[in-house]
């Protein structure tokens, strides 16, 4: 996704002032000349700056441009169902895993994310489940049983060996 | 001292301490390749391993397994952009660069060659001149500690400098990040909003995994191209080309080696600022500046061998003072405790067996770091082969477990998923995301050394000039700063008095 | 084809409930939490309690880090584990001292006490070559030059920071008059010490050790009762300058609130029998660390009393309001 410079300048402005005042309420600490707003003050004002810079780049390209150039440019991607739906199932799929990981627990967690993972990116389906399982089990061996890595049971907890 | 060197040789060959070595090498392989885990890391789950060893093999474990993990931490940078220790990352993108145009091989034997010669000249540093270097980096301050920094990061802006402004933008908004939680001088939380986990901080390897990891995975699955961005072409010879390469390249591998193995004696500054500095002052004087970032192996040779050669730097400090040098050495420290080995200049005159074999411990792994690392690099070439649509979900699940590795939270899988997110909407408008990881690393040592510094100062900034090596570290740094435009300016002048 | 995998898998995880509910404790993987960072001395003390704790119990202790935020991330992710018994922690002295700061609600009262493992009383450590022969004397500069002399070990008031700021008050001087200069634990402090940034580093005597035998660092007292076996010849803060005054790090086990009866008993048995024991208190005394043992009741008095002489001196110094 192509974004023009400033509309990225204008986010950026946004956090620096944002930022800005929210420093504006950090206390001063006895026996510090230098509290702990300085330094987030400073880089948020080295942003605005940047966030000026950038805004004015924007508006000259587009400026130059004529209006025909778009404040937000999507990529060829956003129009085929496959790759949105892959971009989707990337993002979702992590949420999903921090979300119900300790409750599932990490064995059955990953086999389900390696296997959604898999369908979406075009693995044969009948090598889907058994691929899903063996990998999940191997890095569960690797990162528990050898690194001691305390992945989560959660409902298999029982079971755990 | 003869005799204490046989007995030292005879503790090394120890048949156990040899067979400890090789295993110790093969988990270092593992964990460094692997992305997210470090060589602290390899280091920490060793300790209680090393409960139940004689000294000699608690230490070879130690010292074989970090070598190791920090030059195999380069083969999933270099083949999937994936940087498996942050001593890696600083040319990651160097590496990747070489690999999509086929030259993986250069690449990775450029590391492998290089990252052993750093190794060993450190060690040689380390037995040469261990007291008298380790007096020197005790002399660090908070003042040099902040000049050191800000030359840091200025190295960012170099690396970037085809895009400085975008680049200086990623750079602020990676000090932004460093500053949440409450590990700032005043112990104040800030932008924490509440929450326990963003007291703690965001941890910089999460977010060099999301932003260099996860953004390339999101960027395959929307890739609409068909064809593959790898060259798939068969590993070769990856030792082929190391000597015209190493002919070719003198300085920057002494310089490599030297800058690294200083760094490492600091205390607090390990093999991955090193590999940052070291990769800046490489492009910045190379005569072919234009090509780095394009695929080239300069910066790569000279970087890779300092962050192996930092690695052994550490221990100076350590050894004469029981001063870790980096995180890994702080670990190393209460291992020499526990086998009675304590740090401090008597451990080089009593029992002097002990630190000759830590000598040669070094040496060996250094040199069986060759062959296992090329039977390292041929096995993880297998890997391009394995089909994209199954290689990047299981890549992104390790990911995944090892940002929960890192602090054992789900946490910190979100902290990846985010920076992923960030990083490649930022890539796909042209801000590079290296400078913005170099700021979270960099960004609380910044604002510590300069707030204890005015406080130790009672708020005088030019304390930053008093003491000498400072005074040598800041003009050397406005230099850097300053001194392109006064060049400018003196051969303007210049010419416009030819003319008159 | 997932149906019947889900079918069969839920089918498995009953059958092992049932077959399991009569096993005794422990019957799986135990995690010891460490709220502080790998190759520290808290981390030290937990690999070695898990090591032996494995061998005690029969089954895998995994030593898990969760550092972060002074402390507060791993205190709070003990109080809030599973409280089955299977996970505990590490707890420090600054459970007692966060929640002065605002930090969080947790205080010692917020677990189940196990057992207190060790102690280790601030030190009074200054440059080998500083001018001070004795405790008085640094004090004596300290009165003559308010704000001349700097300190440093940890971060802005962490427990060196009231070992100093308290020692002060108790000797009738204003506790501003050594500016603290935050650092990220001992070591940085005392190199800095060494470097020639700060001029005292009251920590623990075990984390100024490898300078002090280097010659680099002496340390001028100790604030504790007794002299520590690490270094017999340094005087008690008492005999150096009369001063009551002693503080110290401690360290303890501690597993969340209500854990079941028979996990705590066998909990408590077993660090009862591992601070006894021989391989434990070897290994703290060649790392120099001091070994003190409470039990469960003993342990939450003492936890109480720190927590409110911590607080007390907080206050007092103007660290919180």
């Amino acid at each position: 996704m192509k974004i023009n410079d400033a509309v990225w300048g204008a986010l950026f402005l946004l956090l620096a002032v944002a930022i800005l005042i929210h420093v504006q309420g950090f206390p001063t600490i006895p026996g510090q000349k230098f509290g702990p707003a300085l330094f987030p003050g400073v880089i948020a004002a080295g942003l605005g700056a940047c966030a000026l810079v950038l805004l004015a780049r924007g508006f000259a390209k587009r400026g130059s441009r004529g209006n025909g150039a778009r404040w937000i440019a999507v990529d060829d991607w956003i129009h085929s169902r496959r790759h949105v739906v892959g971009f989707a199932t990337v993002l979702g799929i992590n949420v999903l895993y921090v979300a119900v990981v300790d409750r599932l627990g990490f064995i059955i967690t990953g086999t389900i994310y390696l296997g959604a993972l898999f369908a979406v990116f075009g693995v044969r389906v009948r090598s889907i489940v058994p691929l899903a399982v063996v990998i999940t089990l191997g890095i569960h061996y690797a990162f528990y049983k050898l690194l001691k890595v305390p992945l989560p049971w959660g409902i298999l907890e029982r079971l755990a060996w | 001292m003869s005799a204490a060197w046989a007995q030292a040789f005879a503790l090394v060959f120890d048949p156990y301490n040899i067979f400890v070595m090789l295993v110790a090498s093969l988990f270092g392989l593992f964990v460094g390749a692997v992305p997210g885990l470090t060589a602290t890391m390899a280091t920490a789950l060793l300790v209680p391993v090393t409960f139940f060893m004689a000294p000699i093999p608690a230490i070879a474990a130690i010292v074989t397994a970090t070598a190791m993990a920090i030059f195999s931490g380069d083969i999933p940078g270099c083949l999937m952009r994936m940087p498996g220790t942050p001593a890696s990352a600083a040319y990651t993108d160097e590496a990747y660069a070489m690999t999509k145009k086929g030259q993986a091989d250069t690449a990775l034997g450029a590391g492998l060659v290089f990252s052993a010669l750093g190794g060993l000249f450190g060690t040689a540093v380390l037995m040469l001149s261990a007291p008298a270097l380790a007096e020197f980096a005790l002399k660090f301050s908070s003042f040099e500690y902040f000049w050191l920094v800000l030359l840091g990061l200025t190295c960012a802006v170099f690396i970037t400098s085809d895009r400085p402004l975008k680049g200086f933008v990623t750079l602020l908004l990676g000090l932004l990040v460093a500053c949440v939680g409450l590990g700032n001088p005043a112990g104040f939380p800030r932008f924490t909003f509440g929450s326990t986990e963003l007291l703690g901080g965001i941890g910089m390897i999460p977010m060099m995994i999301g932003m260099f990891a996860i953004s390339e995975i999101i960027r395959y699955a929307v890739d609409t191209s068909p064809q593959l961005a790898i060259v798939d072409k068969p590993i070769g010879n990856v030792f082929k080309g190391m000597w015209r390469l190493a002919k070719k390249y003198p300085i920057q591998i002494l310089r490599g080696n030297a800058v690294g193995t200083l760094i490492g004696a600091l205390p607090g500054a390990g093999a991955d600022i090193a590999a940052w500095i070291t990769y800046a002052i490489s492009k910045r004087f190379s005569k072919e500046p234009e090509k780095f970032g394009t695929g080239h192996v300069e910066g790569i040779i000279e970087s890779g061998s300092a962050n192996n050669s930092a690695l052994a730097g550490a221990w100076i400090p350590a050894l004469v003072f029981g001063i870790p040098g980096d995180s890994i050495t702080a670990i190393v420290i209460g291992v020499l405790y526990m086998k009675n080995m304590n740090p401090g200049p008597t451990l080089f005159t009593t029992n002097p067996q002990n630190i000759y074999a830590v000598y040669l411990l070094f040496i060996i792994a250094n040199l069986i770091m060759v062959p296992l690392g090329w039977w390292c690099i041929k096995i993880s070439k297998q890997i391009l082969k394995v089909p994209r649509s199954i290689l990047m979900p299981v890549i992104m699940l390790f990911c995944v477990v090892s940002s929960f590795a890192i602090n054992n939270t789900a946490f910190d899988v979100s902290v990846m998923l985010t920076a992923g997110i960030a990083a490649f909407f930022l890539e796909a408008n042209g801000f590079p995301v290296a400078p913005a990881i170099l700021g979270v690393v960099l960004g609380g040592m910044l604002e510590e050394n300069f707030v204890t510094s005015m406080i130790k100062s009672d708020g005088r900034l030019m304390a930053f000039f008093d003491r000498p090596i400072a005074a040598t570290l800041g003009l050397l740094t406005l230099a850097v700063w300053f001194l392109p435009l006064l060049l400018r300016r003196l051969r303007r002048l210049a010419g416009i008095a030819e003319q008159a | 084809m997932i149906k019947s995998l889900a079918r069969s898998l839920a089918a498995a995880t009953f059958a092992l409930f049932a077959v399991s509910v009569f096993a005794a404790y422990p019957e799986r993987p135990i995690t010891l939490i460490v709220p502080w960072g790998a190759g520290g001395g808290t981390d030290a003390t937990a690999r070695i309690i898990g090591a032996l704790l494995e061998k005690e119990l029969g089954q895998p202790v995994n030593v898990v880090n969760r550092t972060g935020g002074s402390g507060v991330v791993g205190h709070a992710a003990i109080a809030q584990a599973a409280p089955d018994g299977y996970t505990m922690g590490l707890v420090t002295v600054e459970i007692g001292m966060m929640h002065w700061q605002g930090l969080t609600e947790l205080t010692g009262a917020s677990y189940t006490p196990i057992g207190l493992v060790n102690a280790d009383p601030a030190g009074l450590q200054v440059r080998a070559d500083a001018p001070f022969k004795n405790a008085n004397e640094l004090v004596a500069e300290i009165k003559a030059n308010p704000g001349k002399m700097k300190a440093s070990g940890t971060g802005q008031g962490g427990i060196w920071h009231l070992a100093i700021a308290g020692m002060l008050r108790d000797l009738k001087v204003d506790p501003a008059a050594v500016p603290w200069v935050p650092s990220n634990g001992a070591a940085p402090g005392l190199q800095d010490l060494v470097a020639g940034g700060v001029d005292i580093v009251p920590c623990s005597l075990p984390e100024a050790r490898s300078l002090i035998d280097a010659g680099k660092v002496k340390s001028l007292a100790v604030m504790a009762e007794q002299p520590a076996a690490l270094y017999p010849n340094v005087p008690t803060l008492k005999a150096a300058t009369g001063s009551n005054w002693t503080t110290a790090a401690w360290r303890g086990i501690a597993a969340p609130k209500g854990i079941p009866a028979d996990a705590r008993d066998k909990l408590v048995a077993a660090i009862k029998k591992i601070v006894a024991s021989k391989d434990y208190t070897e290994f703290m005394t060649q790392r120099g660390f001091g070994i003190i043992y409470a039990e469960p009741e003993e342990f939450s008095k003492f936890m109480a009393k720190s927590d409110s002489d911590l607080g007390a001196t907080m206050k007092a110094v103007g660290i919180v309001k």
